[in-house]
């Protein structure tokens, strides 16, 4: 029995790994994405859209089945082509983050652009002004106050991303669900392990939100507090 | 570019390294760090199992898996001269990743169908067990038309699920289709239901053998019609796998006539799991 536990305990280390690595690549792209979005260069604009408009529109599972399952058979069948006998085998850890990496970007994309959009333009303007350069703006003065009108937003897609890891058993990464589902069905105790994993979920989630909420603390400093 | 890729497959192929040490067979694991000594330099035959699926495929509390699919599939390595891998996978993308290569075979309680032949092959089935009716002990029956007006659950897209479509819903029992076993269960349980047709190894081990299933009996013939049923669980194989088709196809034909089988299946059952 306590076997069982330890095991899904495993497993949310793996969840915890996943989630984070993956909203790192996340970050990323929603960054490059937003940035893209708002540059007003027609092929930028063009690339960034067809990224969000796509991504956004395709359910994950299907997604991650095919970037993972048709991204191996291609390559596979390629080269065998070439008359090789070797097969790619895709790292799963590595796969699993790409894909929810990618899907989330597009979210992160949207959030980062409406937070962006949010600064007034005077801002940046007055940056320009004393002679900073696009990129020292972007850093100086466009990022830190994007943070904190992008968290609200950036919460509710780091809670949906932690719960979309539970997808990663698809492409044969042993994560906390599936790990439930095998001890439940090989004690024939449903209950028990999944409300093991629930409960674990809510632990990660709790210690994410309290985290974000000491972030949305710190870059609020200097900001007068609305009537919320 | 280059750089982030080299590093990438770097970190790939040292997780790799890592899982296929994890994933070794328990007592494989000494010999994993020094395979050269080892004597069984068999080569390996990757096997995807779901361990979801007791008492055919499951884990034991420390990590094992075990069960018969298993069992069996130990057995027809030992027979091909080959080194029994297994590779977890969920049910949902099982197919896939043998086209993908992840693994070479399926000994997985997987029904040898029309649908899944298009797209996998399948080796001989290796055993199949029967389905039947279960109620309320006390439940009259003559015939399935005196199950007229009862209500019984099915697990959506199961070959039971066909056959009440086929045979208990023309005679007016109302058949209602499930996203799973378990929840026929708790609706038999709640009196939401009159009863279920089920695997009988399922729902022995799921139901009937627990307490709130002690009401519950089996009724009418075991049933194992082919034009509901099929042909039984086989091993899937990718297509053009002739060779390794061959070799397993034999393989189950040895250990049916050498006792190994009956031997097995005493682990877990009583009564004769291979079917007619």
């Amino acid at each position: 029995m306590t076997g069982y536990y330890a095991s899904i305990l495993q497993g949310a280390l793996l969840t915890v790994g996943v989630s984070l690595a993956a909203l790192g690549v996340a970050i990323l792209l929603g960054l490059a994405g937003a940035t893209a979005k708002l540059s007003g260069r027609p092929l930028l604009v063009g690339l960034a859209t067809v990224y969000t408009t796509l991504v956004r529109g395709i359910p994950e599972l299907v997604l991650m089945l095919l970037v993972f399952y048709g991204g191996t058979i291609g390559l596979n069948h390629l080269i065998s082509l070439l008359g090789f006998k070797a097969t790619v085998d895709i790292n799963p850890f590595v796969a699993g983050v790409l894909t929810i990496g990618f899907i989330y970007g597009a979210y992160m994309t949207e959030t980062f652009r409406g937070a962006i959009l949010s600064i007034p333009r005077g801002q940046m303007e007055a940056a320009w002004a004393f002679g900073m350069g696009r990129f020292q703006t972007f850093v100086r003065i466009t990022l830190p106050q994007m943070v904190r009108y992008a968290l609200p937003g950036f919460t509710n897609n780091w809670l949906v991303l932690i719960k979309a890891t539970a997808l990663v058993s698809l492409i044969g990464l042993k994560e906390m669900t599936y790990l439930a589902k095998q001890a439940s069905s090989a004690t024939r105790e449903p209950f028990t392990f999944f409300l093991f994993a629930a409960a674990l979920f809510l632990v990660y989630t709790s210690v994410s939100l309290w985290a974000l909420r000491w972030l949305d603390r710190r870059f609020s400093l200097g900001v007068k507090r609305s009537a919320a | 570019m280059k750089h982030l890729f080299l590093s990438l497959s770097l970190v790939g192929a040292a997780a790799l390294v890592g899982c296929g040490k994890s994933e070794a067979p328990a007592p494989a694991a000494a010999p994993a760090a020094e395979p050269a000594a080892a004597p069984a330099a068999l080569p390996e035959l990757k096997v995807a199992i779901d361990p979801t699926y007791q008492p055919f495929t499951f884990k034991t509390a420390d990590g094992k898996p075990t069960g018969f699919d298993v069992d069996i599939a130990e057995a027809l390595c030992k027979e091909i001269k080959r080194q029994c891998v297994f590779v977890e996978q969920v049910w949902d993308s099982m197919i896939p990743g043998l086209q993908a290569k992840k693994y070479d075979a399926i000994i997985s309680s997987m029904s040898i169908t029309e649908e899944r032949l298009q797209v996998v092959d399948f080796s001989d089935k290796y055993y199949s067990t029967p389905s039947q009716i279960v109620v309320k002990t006390g439940t009259p029956f003559t015939d399935l038309a005196s199950l007229k007006g009862k209500k019984l659950g099915v697990l959506k897209g199961s070959t039971q699920e066909k056959y009440a479509l086929g045979e208990l819903k023309p005679v007016g029992v109302n058949v209602v289709p499930y996203e799973a076993q378990d929840q026929v269960y708790l609706d038999i349980k709640s009196g939401r239901l009159d009863g279920t047709v089920a695997d009988r190894v399922e729902v022995t081990g799921g139901f009937l053998s627990k307490p709130e299933g002690k009401d519950y009996g089996f009724v009418g013939p075991e049933l194992n019609e082919e034009k509901y049923f099929g042909i039984g669980m086989g091993v899937a194989l990718r297509k053009g796998e002739t060779q390794l088709k061959d070799e397993i196809n034999a393989a189950i034909k040895t250990i049916r006539s050498n006792g190994t089988y009956d031997q097995l299946a005493k682990k877990y059952f009583d009564f004769d799991v291979y079917g007619k």
